[in-house]
């Protein structure tokens, strides 16, 4: 008998384990493959480890684990037996840690009955993948359409990107048409999920992060974003929003009115079958020092929307580690009323600031 | 096999801040079968008649004929004996010389026991301590009875020091259920409704002794068909939480906060004494601390186990919200319970004020018994009171205490006070 990896977290489990140690899923394999998840393609990828997260796991398992307000055991009638909390679903709240240095927490928030956020994460030595998609709440089964969205994203991006002729150009060239692909399987897994009956159909916005290297490369539709905040350096955020704040704010109407203002969150592209166009706005920029990616949707930014706010969030977490960061994030957003669907992933860079910082744009 | 299930009543809404969750527990027990024939240790019944000097001839007559109809409610097989009670306690059934003893029921010690009844004289006092102790010991002489039940009939109040009753209640409580009853007037309602509570019985007067007989056979059919020997109730409440209280509301209200014995740390357990086919309602009041608009906890896990078996559970939730329409509404059963909760205290609170002369008090007690009485339609509560006060305005609790009230009349309210009913649908 040889030893079995737990298909949610990547532990190894011992031979015959009915439920992983480590996160508490069952494991056998028999929980049931989203049908719009195409099967498992980690194996032919060159950058597979042990640390990736496999695309089979079901999207509500079940299993025992612990109350996230006070760590009890949560009972099987889904309350904790020590503090009474609901114990969330496991659509309404999860977390990943595809590696040490790479986690995120997707949570329903306080007031939205369902969490129509979602995040896929991958990580292997030196690259990680973020993807964040934000089910938009007044679409049907947009929660279920944006889960299938985020997997089917991450897994265009499995292997590294295409280095193109070798010239800079070709190479963001290429990388761009990866992002898109990526945005195309993103939306083409929404269309999957939405009952073609629908009057409302499911939809989604998509932010992408890449670290390969020094490398950073975005991508988004819509308004979930991806900050760049270098250790002691300018925080920025990398992505532009696809909104009407945004329109406004290149109108010029400050940022602070514009995204308070009525009609803020209407967003002016999305994912799903009524889609104008899956053109998302890419770039890529060189990292030349340590600091923190974070790709997040706007339940995490309605409350620090500047990115020195986000900063400032980052800061007062106080941690180095990632998932301890990324769950602090969501607590500060649920401490302000969490008003909506809550997903921050987080990625940690550490290298050394000798390369020469060089930005390109598509 | 006895079946249970619990369903809850409440509002879970609470406002913002708000922190006190009520709630009415409806547990119900099925196929409870018959006492001492399920397998899980045979039942044990004894009968105490008060022999006292004090019983008239009626009455005695009447109490050997109702205890000789309670035997033959006895199912055969179940353990049982007989004791006579004035200032000391007799064993006369069964008549031996060993010491303390039962014998399971047949035709044969049905007609022996009867005969012993039969030879009933009364003479002496009334110590009930001295009953409710050979009681005790007569229980304990057959180990591998588990439902133990007595009966105790008394015309008269107890002659003894101050505090000997008490102690005995509690050397008797937990480990045996008494039912109570009084005949005539002369014997004191809160003196044995203190054992019937402590015991996890009933109490009631009767009146005229023609009405003795019914009243043992239906007490004796009653236990008889509790299949179900005992049960504790057990309320999980989260940590940091209070108990504000936990009461039966039904069949009677009966308040079980100070009998929690600890199961865990959060987890108290309450007696319930032996299951019939039945429902019996529960109102639990909890405290925890307020949370975010939004959130949804549970406030307590409310169980009937039996042994170390949780045969049922409901589940009282909170959930915080800034909707008014959701967190003003009192939840129907709740606001019934409540009611009927503050009817039995006003109504045993009246006739105390009443027989220590207080007039004022009393009228203003009762006359909120009147208004609840009918507030929340318990018709039987408003004809008891109706014969001790002139009703005015039933809506307004209105009343003028009667000039002449009959003993049993006021006797029969404060005894019928913990008697709730249950709401109209």
């Amino acid at each position: 008998m040889t030893d079995t990896t737990c298909p949610s977290c990547g532990a190894v489990a011992a031979a015959g384990a009915k439920f992983c140690e480590s996160c508490g899923k069952p494991l056998g394999g028999d929980a049931p493959a989203t049908p719009v998840v195409p099967a498992a393609v980690d194996e032919l990828s060159p950058i597979s480890a042990p640390t990736h997260r496999k695309i089979a796991d079901s999207d509500v398992p079940s299993g025992p684990r612990p109350c996230l307000s006070c760590g009890g055991a949560v009972g099987p009638d889904g309350y904790c037996e020590t503090c009474g909390a609901k114990a969330p679903t496991e659509r309404d709240h999860f977390r990943e840690t595809p590696a040490a240095w790479v986690a995120g927490v997707c949570d329903r928030g306080i007031v939205h009955s369902r969490n129509e956020d979602a995040m896929a994460l991958l990580a292997s030595e030196g690259r990680a993948v973020l993807v964040v998609l934000d089910g938009v709440s007044n679409s049907i089964d947009s929660d279920v359409a944006s889960l299938a969205g985020a997997k089917a994203a991450r897994d265009v991006l499995t292997t590294p990107f295409p280095h193109g002729m070798g010239t800079p150009a070709s190479r963001t060239g290429a990388i761009t048409k990866v992002l898109t692909d990526a945005a195309n399987a993103a939306n083409d897994a929404v269309v999957a999920a939405t009952d073609p009956a629908s009057t409302n159909p499911a939809s989604a916005t998509f932010a992408v992060a890449v670290l390969e290297g020094n490398l950073l490369a975005h991508a988004n539709i819509g308004d979930s974003r991806v900050y760049w905040l270098p250790d002691g350096g300018t925080p920025v955020q990398l992505t532009v929003d696809d909104s009407a704040a945004q329109q406004q704010i290149e109108a010029g109407v400050p940022r602070a009115v514009a995204e308070t203002s009525k009609e803020a969150h209407a967003i002016t592209k999305w994912l799903g079958r009524d889609a104008p166009d899956i053109e998302p706005r890419t770039g890529q920029v060189e990292l030349t020092g340590p600091g923190w990616v974070v790709a997040c949707s706007d339940g995490l930014w309605n409350y620090a929307s500047e990115p020195g706010a986000i900063a400032a969030q980052v800061a007062a977490a106080g941690t180095a580690v990632p998932l301890d960061l990324a769950l602090a994030l969501v607590a500060f957003a649920n401490a302000q009323g969490g008003r909506d669907n809550i997903t921050a992933a987080v990625a940690r860079v550490e290298q050394n600031a000798s390369e020469p910082a060089t930005a390109g744009g598509a | 096999m006895a079946e249970f299930s619990a369903t809850v009543y409440q509002n879970e809404f609470l406002p913002d801040g708000g922190t006190d969750v009520n709630a009415i527990v409806t547990v119900t027990c099925s196929g409870a079968g018959t006492a001492g024939q399920t397998g899980a240790g045979s039942a044990g019944e004894i009968i105490i008649v008060d022999t006292s000097g004090s019983m008239g001839p009626d009455t005695m007559a009447a109490a050997k004929q109702a205890a000789q109809a309670a035997l033959a409610e006895i199912v055969d097989g179940t353990y049982f004996a007989v004791i006579s009670g004035s200032n000391r306690a007799q064993l006369v059934f069964p008549q031996v010389r060993s010491g303390p003893a039962m014998v399971p029921m047949d035709a044969q010690a049905r007609s022996y026991a009867s005969e012993a009844i039969g030879r009933f004289h009364g003479s002496g006092g009334t110590a009930m301590s001295t009953w409710l102790d050979l009681a005790g010991s007569v229980f304990a002489s057959v180990p591998e009875v588990t439902q133990r039940h007595a009966i105790l009939l008394t015309d008269g109040e107890n002659r003894e020091n101050e505090g000997a009753l008490s102690e005995a209640i509690g050397r008797a409580t937990g480990y045996f259920q008494c039912d109570c009853r009084g005949a005539g007037t002369d014997w004191q309602v809160e003196e044995l409704r203190r054992i019937s509570q402590a015991l996890l019985g009933t109490v009631d007067i009767i009146p005229e002794p023609a009405q003795m007989q019914a009243q043992f056979q239906e007490m004796m059919r009653n236990s008889m068909a509790r299949g179900v020997a005992d049960a504790q109730l057990r309320v999980w409440t989260p940590q940091g939480s209070q108990i504000l209280f936990v009461r039966q509301v039904s069949p009677a209200v009966d308040d079980l906060t100070d009998r929690r014995v600890e199961v865990n740390a959060l987890t108290g357990g309450y007696p319930t004494g032996a299951w019939a086919d039945e429902s019996r309602d529960y109102h639990v009041g909890v405290r925890v601390a307020a949370k975010a608009i939004g959130q949804e906890q549970l406030a307590a896990r409310v169980q009937l186990a039996i042994g170390e078996n949780v045969m049922a559970q409901g589940l009282v939730k909170a959930t915080w919200s800034n909707n008014s329409e959701q967190t003003a509404k009192i939840d129907p059963q709740v606001a019934h319970y409540t009611g009927q909760t503050e009817l039995a205290a006003m109504i045993q609170e009246g006739l105390a004020a009443k027989a220590s002369g207080d007039t004022a008090t009393a009228t203003t007690k009762l006359g909120r018994a009147v208004q609840l009485a009918a507030e929340t339609g318990n018709e039987e509560a408003t004809s008891k009171l109706r014969k001790v006060v002139e009703i005015d305005d039933e809506k307004e609790g209105t009343v003028r205490l009667k000039a002449a009230v009959n003993k049993a009349d006021e006797m029969a309210l404060d005894t019928a006070s913990t008697k709730t009913t249950r709401i109209k649908k």
